[in-house]
């Protein structure tokens, strides 16, 4: 009966949307995954470009997490059923390469006749979604990983507020201290667990997959564990047993602990950053990510997501894509974008007016990332960050080797390689139904 | 005439149910490309795959007890409970509708508060655990107790479903059979066990049978919500695994043949379900 009713109210739908084709808009659908303080930003900046633009109506929907997006995609592909644009995580930037599904966006301007100058977007942004030199997703929300943490609880422990931890035993000492204390219980928890391993191995310049990190070409096998991996996730694992280290859930689940002041120390994303300022009843302090001394210099990598345009549009389609991509270029727009959801500013003309109006010496929080990021090495495959097929497994099976390592079930060593095997077995099967 | 009025049914089984199963049976024996773009004949290959690996395994076993938890421990409790409000107490409603009104909830609204309550960095359930017993609890990285305690919402979810049932049960056990079993001198405690749960097993047969789908297939939300399958894969039940593998880590061949294998589990154990609970239920003709 139940199921009835949805075949009656999908007739419904379609009849309704039916009828709407009739006039002479041209609507454009985008699939997207901004939730919470960011979905309203992002409603807003369409609201104003269908006002602007009255023959084009962008239909923003909300679909889900970032993985279900990507895979609510895919599903729709298949089905036929696609959207026109598509917001894809950096994660999934090899597969939707290798899909066959997309318009590479730096080929939109050519089929419409017009000139594009690509080198006005933010350099990291541009490298890491770029196949020999040509950009393939058009920069909207980029990020990185920082250290966020609770100057209160700095000064309660007798800690300099203005010196947080630089490296992975600062961070072990601090902790201690802070424990000892009885400021908190448990110090520091990440998000997005998964990436911040990435983002170590990058960050001191270390390959994660072979092929340069699949950039030169489809990677055939990830690099750990080696000894660099070995040793980070000792660390990992030892910070867990102190408690100074609490695996507090995925993506953004790990907030809460931290706003709530359960914690002092959070890993996570610029994106959190406005979140987080607007909610915490403590003062923030933001920093590079913690480091060990002595190993090479790589850099933090590019998170977040960008937006992917659909093969197979209309010629009037296309048209009203770029033009709503155009328009997410335009500085007061890229400025609006970026002040409301600490995600990069996209283009350098918008960096240029932050900096004349003074943003970021008013908000000095909002420039972390983007410095860190802007300072590290960008020459080599491992500081610009992984590309694989099936990064999106890949990265599941590296968050179950840290939930196995931290909790004892399986010492660091065991629960690396059991991933690495996975992992392994992943991109044969990718390389495999890719038929390469 | 029959035909046509049976039509309907027929027919959006067919559309929802046989049409997908086939089309299911037939990708389980190919390897696509993630767009579907290619698609190569594999045979068995998926199947193989399957057999071999000891997360499939470890998922089944991981099932298994995660069903013995949520049946039996879920039928105890309100079996107990049952017996309890339909006792002649003051405010007997107040009771069954304060033990009932769980099952109102959906397994994603559920799911959301067991997630508060156990939040390990804020949640209230862990201070208290902590405050008295002194463990601190973590079902974000220790498996047996994230199984556990998506068992613990499996079970105050079902809960007043399963009271439902047994309180009508109960209800139409005869009087006068309790009464005689009271003037032959058997105490409380026989006379549930001789006369009432007897009387009873037609409810449990039924309770039981609708409590392992449940708990093979509707605590899906659960699991979604609370923990996604982890820590370290201690909650990915086979229905669970089956999504990840398909939608998350986009294996839907690999899926495909994990379905098949799910549907020849979940109907053999129905068969022996329906097989013993019609030789041993008492039914009072």
């Amino acid at each position: 009966m139940k199921r009835l009713m949805f075949v009656l109210f999908g007739l419904f739908v379609g009849l309704a949307f039916f009828a709407n084709g009739v006039c002479a808009k041209t609507t454009i659908e985008l699939w997207h995954a901004m939730s919470g303080s960011r979905l309203k930003v992002l409603e807003k900046i369409v609201a104003d470009f269908n006002t602007l633009h009255p023959d084009i109506e962008i239909k923003p929907v909300f679909t889900g997490t970032y993985e279900e997006t990507l895979t609510k995609f895919i599903a729709a592909y298949r089905a036929g059923t696609a959207p026109h644009i598509v917001q894809v995580y950096e994660v999934g930037t090899q597969t939707m390469i290798d899909s066959g599904a997309i318009i590479p966006v730096y080929q939109i301007p050519e089929i419409l006749g017009e000139t594009w100058d690509w080198g006005q977007y933010i350099l990291p942004i541009v490298l890491y979604y770029s196949v020999d030199g040509k950009l393939w997703s058009f920069p909207l929300n980029s990020s990185t990983s920082m250290l966020y943490y609770n100057k209160d609880h700095f000064r309660q422990a007798g800690l300099d507020p203005n010196k947080p931890p630089s490296t992975w035993d600062e961070v072990e000492e601090y902790g201690k201290k802070l424990i000892e204390a009885g400021v908190v219980k448990n110090v520091i928890a990440f998000g997005w667990p998964d990436w911040q391993f990435e983002q170590q191995l990058a960050l001191h310049n270390r390959l994660y997959a072979d092929n340069e990190n699949g950039r030169a070409g489809l990677a055939t096998r990830v690099m750990w564990p080696d000894e660099f991996s070995l040793k980070l996730f000792e660390t990992w694992t030892r910070l867990a047993q102190e408690g100074i280290l609490i695996y507090a859930g995925v993506e953004y689940d790990p907030n809460a602990a931290f706003i709530n002041g359960a914690i002092s120390m959070l890993l996570q994303s610029t994106s959190s950053l406005d979140g987080i300022l607007k909610t915490a009843k403590f003062e923030v302090g933001t920093s590079f990510l913690p480091r060990f001394p002595g190993e090479p210099m790589g850099n933090s990598v590019v998170g977040g997501a960008t937006l992917w345009v659909r093969k197979g549009l209309t010629r009037d389609e296309l048209r009203a894509v770029w033009e709503f991509l155009k328009y997410l270029s335009i500085t007061e727009v890229a400025i609006y974008w970026h002040k409301n959801t600490g995600y990069f500013p996209t283009t350098n003309a918008a960096v240029k007016q932050l900096m004349d109006e003074g943003w970021f010496a008013k908000s000095p929080n909002h420039l972390t990332a983007f410095l860190q990021i802007l300072i590290g090495r960008r020459d080599t495959g491992a500081s610009l960050g992984v590309r694989l097929g099936p990064f999106v497994a890949i990265r599941d099976y590296i968050r179950q080797a840290m939930e196995k390592a931290f909790s004892g079930v399986l010492s660091p060593a065991e629960a690396l390689a059991e991933a690495a095997a996975k992992a392994n077995a992943a991109l044969e099967e990718y390389r495999m139904s890719i038929g390469k | 005439m029959p035909y046509l009025l049976v039509f309907p049914s027929v027919a959006v089984i067919i559309v929802f149910l046989v049409v997908p199963f086939v089309e299911a049976v037939i990708q389980s024996f190919f390897q696509t490309s993630p767009f579907g773009t290619v698609s190569v004949f594999v045979g068995l290959h998926q199947y193989r795959l399957l057999l071999s690996d000891p997360a499939y395994a470890r998922s089944l076993l991981i099932t298994w007890y995660f069903a013995l938890l949520v049946i039996f421990g879920g039928l105890s409790i309100s079996l107990f409970i049952a017996v309890l409000v339909t006792r002649k107490v003051r405010g007997l409603a107040f009771y069954q509708i304060a033990f009932v009104w769980t099952y109102a909830l959906s397994p994603a609204v559920a799911g959301v508060i067991w997630a508060l309550l156990f939040d390990p960095a804020v949640g209230l359930g862990t201070y208290l655990i902590s405050r008295l017993t002194g463990l601190f609890i973590n079902y974000t990285t220790q498996g047996d107790v994230a199984l556990l305690i998506v068992a613990g919402a499996a079970i105050w979810n079902m809960l007043g479903y399963n009271i439902c049932f047994f309180i009508a049960g109960l209800q139409n056990v005869p009087r006068e059979l309790e009464e005689a079993a009271r003037v032959d001198g058997a105490g409380p405690w026989r006379t549930f066990w001789r006369i009432t749960f007897p009387m009873l097993t037609p409810t449990t047969a039924f309770l039981v049978f609708v409590n392992t789908i449940y708990a093979f297939f509707q605590v899906f939300g659960l699991i979604d919500i609370m923990t996604k399958g982890g820590p370290g894969g201690a909650t990915e039940i086979l229905v669970y695994k089956l999504y990840r593998d398909a939608f998350i880590r986009v294996r839907y061949n690999f899926a495909s043949a994990q379905s098949v294998v799910l549907f020849v589990i979940v109907a053999l154990t129905a068969i022996f379900q329906l097989w013993v609970s019609s030789r041993r239920a008492v039914y009072l003709r």
